[in-house]
């Protein structure tokens, strides 16, 4: 996907926030990039995402995914959710100072208030209770017609983001 | 066993005790609002049932060994060495009743 990246965006834990959230997609751009390098302050928590209306996550049961679990000690399994309350893109991370979760997200139709919004997602990341690097990689979409503005990250049990966590929101400019 | 009401109970005053929580939007810093506060509730809640429920599954997705150190073990000593495998992972990791 050829183009360049314009910087919308960003927003840094300091250690005491327990929801990052980026906003600013409108129609400027087709096609939003969302990166983002985080890591929980307690061990073994899953990473819930969510789109946005208005800067307010959208909290309904209309998140289906479709990603391949990679895993470096075994064989790679299958994550397949319809009707989900979020997506989650990686779970059971680990705190270790060390080891970030890092993933760059492709955000396609957001700004349609006709259409489904739909990612494609790839990540790394550090699974506390395997131990071990996993990753997710496939795709995922909020299936109301509706225009979203922006993505939402919590940790499960609202676990704090560890200082210097960091979302990006980038316009993929042609 | 917990109900799904004593878990939602147990969340919510979890989050009740964890106050303030905040939230950062661009780069503002603010706490939440009583929405999100609502739905912080709802959530950990949910990850609560879940973890009871279904948190055996990723347990045991995790605890069997490798698909082809699964068939070396059949391979060089057969199924019934292969069943007390992954009948131990089953027993560690049970299924709520």
């Amino acid at each position: 996907m050829a183009g360049s990246l314009e910087k919308i965006s960003e927003t840094i834990s300091t250690g005491s926030q327990s929801s990052l959230i980026v906003t600013g997609i409108n129609s400027t751009y087709d096609v939003y990039v969302v990166q983002f390098y985080v890591r929980p302050v307690d061990n073994d928590k899953d990473l819930l995402v969510r789109v946005t209306t208005s800067g307010t996550p959208d909290t309904d049961s209309e998140y289906d995914m479709a990603t391949k679990f990679l895993r470096a000690d075994t064989s790679f399994g299958n994550t397949p959710v319809t009707n989900g309350v979020n997506w989650f893109f990686n779970s059971a991370m680990a705190n270790d100072s060390d080891k970030f979760v890092n993933a760059t997200l492709y955000l396609f139709n957001f700004n349609n208030s006709s259409e489904f919004s739909f990612v494609t997602v790839e990540t790394a990341g550090f699974n506390d209770t395997i131990p071990g690097l996993v990753g997710e990689q496939g795709g995922g979409v909020h299936t109301v017609a509706e225009a979203n503005d922006g993505f939402s990250l919590q940790w499960e049990s609202n676990s704090n983001f560890a200082s210097g966590s960091k979302v990006v929101l980038y316009g993929l400019k042609k | 066993m917990a109900t799904k009401e004593e878990l939602q109970a147990i969340a919510d005053q979890e989050i009740e005790d964890a106050k303030p929580l905040n939230k950062s939007v661009n780069g503002v810093v603010s706490e939440f609002s009583d929405d999100d506060y609502a739905q912080a509730k709802i959530d950990l809640g949910n990850s609560k049932w879940n973890a009871q429920q279904f948190g055996y599954i990723e347990a045991r997705q995790n605890a069997y060994p490798p698909i082809t150190d699964q068939l070396d073990e059949i391979y060089h000593n057969g199924i019934d060495a292969w069943k007390v495998i992954i009948k131990k992972v089953k027993d560690d990791n049970p299924k709520p009743s």
